[in-house]
């Protein structure tokens, strides 16, 4: 291969890397939730949807900078999940296991259309003037906005372990995952355990909204975009498998890409789907799943 | 309850009453916009082309003596919602229907509506198919999509390009427009290097735009919707892909916002465009400056004046009927010949196309931070600057 050809292949992996990172990010929220409480929550893009809008509400009536909105999205959407999850799929009890299913869809469809009053159906974007600007590394180029969702998401997740396996909380969540009669029993609360991993997730899609403000666009369905998405993280990895739903999220973005680069982009959507559909057929407990049915 | 019952009755009677009234007073046409839903943004420069198409038609006498009245149904940026308001306005005797915006809405609109045998004239939409082949009863005053790749094409070809690639969606428009670039290239002896489409969604352009960049094309044609515009050449200025010149296919890269949200981003792209206020017919600077007052303040894209000359057709098309009978309507429109601040408008077959005005485009270019016209030679053009020598 000739200079042109490898640098241009590792510019196309660089990036696949980066927007997998993101995709990860969504999915670990979405897989966290599930692990715990085996709640599939279709509302996921929509709080993605709620982290991009509260990015552009702040830049465009204060001129606040998209990242520093992070410091508002991320407890706002810690917070909307403990409510959620307290107030409204808790009560649902366990009758219905497509009670939660339900809950979560209707939720999502109360958030897009409240947003879509508020904000109008239009897309929107906002401008940085850091927009453009790329960093040069051994000629691959990446754009800085992008590098910083990376380098948000690697923080995210890393902050998530520290929490899991070196706090007495990332205990109680742990235990509560794998089984919430005995935790309970054991003295830690679930109900609260609950509540707050829903509001890790919420808040885990709402800073992946504000990462992608200022690379992209939004409207207030474009949650519908990533969800589909975050689906094909969780199951490539497994579902409530954070490890899995990292390595799937950096699976997918690259194969999208180089899908894209050799092949053609016109099936590109196909490539991640054709992966969902090998890892269902041949591996359905995730590529990184354990094979040992829960009891 | 018996008392509800007649107070409801009164109260339908009192509409009725006051509805009649109302139509002897003004005569009725439909028109079918996306007020909301994701087209909104064009919705809303249409509405304020209406507004002032209206005025001036009341202004200087109304139709057949009475105000001209406009029957707005929204369709919601949706194709079945379209249909739904094609069909209340069909029921609602409009004696003619302005049909709007996205290509892949108008084409069913109007489908139906010839089918219903009512005439509408198509403002905006673009897609050829709408009008090649048409219908007795389907009249287009906007250029058609291959309009719109051949402004581009004339431009590359008159730089002496030889090699150029496309990236587009696969709407209606998108498909319409990239299929005639593709052919009139081949016409004009220039490479097309890579042709990619991408579904409505792709957020991530990159390893389009890496092929791309492999490739080194002279020039690069982007057809999208208002949405991926920015993001395209966000992500072209991050890729580092250096054609001699960006080109885009008009819709999103002609609004307004394009230049605001993507900043530098937009400097030196080039794209088609119906209609500018530079554009020297009778009345242009002062539409422009009503236009910008209908949408208070805001500069008023394309569709503004299209819908603008829509309404002063129709109401050309119903004087010369002398009635607002669907069938004499339908005629008139065939022998309208007007001038507007839009451009002249009359209807022809030509090129496979059917009641068909054919109009010349415009393209334009950002430089330093706003558009200004290029191209064709009646615009006074500025001189392009390329990405690269």
């Amino acid at each position: 291969m000739d200079q042109v050809a490898v640098t241009a292949f590792f510019q196309t992996l660089v990036q696949g890397l980066l927007t997998g990172g993101l995709y990860a990010l969504i999915g670990t929220g979405l897989s966290l939730i599930f692990g715990v409480m085996r709640v599939i929550n279709f509302a996921h893009g929509d709080f993605l949807a709620i982290g991009m809008f509260i990015t552009l509400l702040l830049f465009k009536t204060f001129n606040i900078d998209p990242y520093l909105s992070l410091l508002v999205a991320a407890p706002l959407g810690f917070g909307l999940g403990y409510f959620i999850q307290r107030f409204v799929l808790s009560r649902l009890g366990d009758r219905l296991s497509e009670g939660s299913m339900l809950a979560t869809l209707g939720l999502g469809l109360i958030i897009s259309n409240s947003l879509l009053l508020g904000f109008g159906a239009q897309p929107q974007s906002i401008n940085v003037p850091y927009a453009i600007n790329t960093f040069k590394f051994a000629g691959v180029q990446v754009s800085v906005s992008l590098l910083i969702a990376g380098l948000g998401t690697v923080l995210a997740i890393s902050a998530l372990n520290l929490v899991l396996y070196r706090t007495e909380l990332g205990r109680a969540i742990r235990a509560t995952a794998q089984n919430p009669l005995g935790a309970e029993l054991q003295g830690v609360k679930t109900s609260n355990i609950q509540a707050i991993v829903f509001g890790v997730g919420v808040s885990f899609a709402a800073i992946a909204g504000v990462l992608l403000m200022p690379l992209l666009y939004t409207f207030p369905t474009v949650g519908e975009n990533y969800v589909t998405k975050a689906f094909i993280v969780t199951v490539l990895g497994g579902l409530g498998n954070l490890p899995g739903a990292i390595a799937g999220g950096l699976v997918l973005g690259v194969i999208e890409s180089l899908g894209a680069f050799y092949v053609s982009n016109n099936y590109r959507d196909a490539y991640g789907l054709i992966a969902f559909l090998l890892v269902l057929l041949l591996r359905p407990e995730g590529l990184f799943g354990k094979t040992v049915k829960r009891v | 309850m018996r008392t509800l019952t007649r107070k409801t009755a009164l109260f339908t009677l009192a509409l009725t009453l006051a509805a009649t009234a109302g139509a002897q007073d003004t005569i009725k046409v439909g028109a079918i916009t996306s007020v909301t839903g994701r087209f909104a943004e064009f919705g809303k420069m249409q509405l304020a082309g209406f507004k002032v198409g209206v005025a001036e038609v009341n202004k200087k006498g109304g139709v057949l003596g009475k105000k001209l009245e406009l029957v707005i149904e929204d369709n919601a940026s949706d194709v079945n919602k379209g249909l739904a308001a094609a069909e209340r306005l069909v029921n609602a005797g409009v004696p003619l229907v302005l049909n709007e915006y996205s290509s892949s809405l108008v084409k069913a609109q109007a489908q139906y509506l010839a089918r219903q045998k009512v005439p509408n004239l198509v403002i905006t939409s673009s897609g050829d198919d709408i009008t090649k082949p048409g219908s007795d009863y389907i009249f287009r005053l906007n250029q058609p999509a291959s309009a719109y790749a051949r402004v581009i094409l004339d431009l590359f070809k008159a730089n002496k390009f030889k090699s150029m690639a496309i990236i587009a969606g696969t709407g209606a428009f998108e498909k319409s427009v990239a299929d005639a670039a593709n052919s009139i290239a081949k016409e004009y002896g220039i490479t097309v290097m890579e042709d990619q489409r991408y579904d409505k969604g792709l957020t991530d352009f990159r390893p389009v735009l890496n092929r791309i960049k492999a490739k080194n094309p002279d020039g690069i044609l982007m057809v999208s919707y208002a949405e991926d515009s920015v993001a395209l050449m966000r992500q072209a200025r991050e890729v580092g892909v250096k054609p001699r010149l960006f080109a885009g296919g008009a819709a999103g890269f002609a609004l307004p916002s394009f230049v605001k949200d993507s900043g530098a981003a937009a400097e030196n792209v080039v794209t088609a465009t119906a209609w500018i206020p530079q554009l020297r017919y009778a009345g242009t600077q002062k539409l422009n400056v009503d236009l910008k007052k209908a949408l208070g303040g805001e500069d008023p894209s394309y569709h503004a004046a299209q819908a603008y000359a829509g309404v002063l057709t129709a109401a050309a098309a119903i004087n010369k009927a002398g009635s607002t009978d669907r069938e004499k309507v339908k005629a008139a429109l065939g022998t309208v010949n007007i001038q507007t601040a839009f451009g002249p408008i009359q209807f022809k077959d030509y090129d496979g196309f059917q009641n068909q005005n054919p109009l010349e485009m415009v393209a334009q270019q950002v430089q330093n931070g706003a558009f200004v016209p290029v191209y064709p030679k009646s615009v006074v053009p500025r001189a392009l600057t390329f990405e690269r020598k």
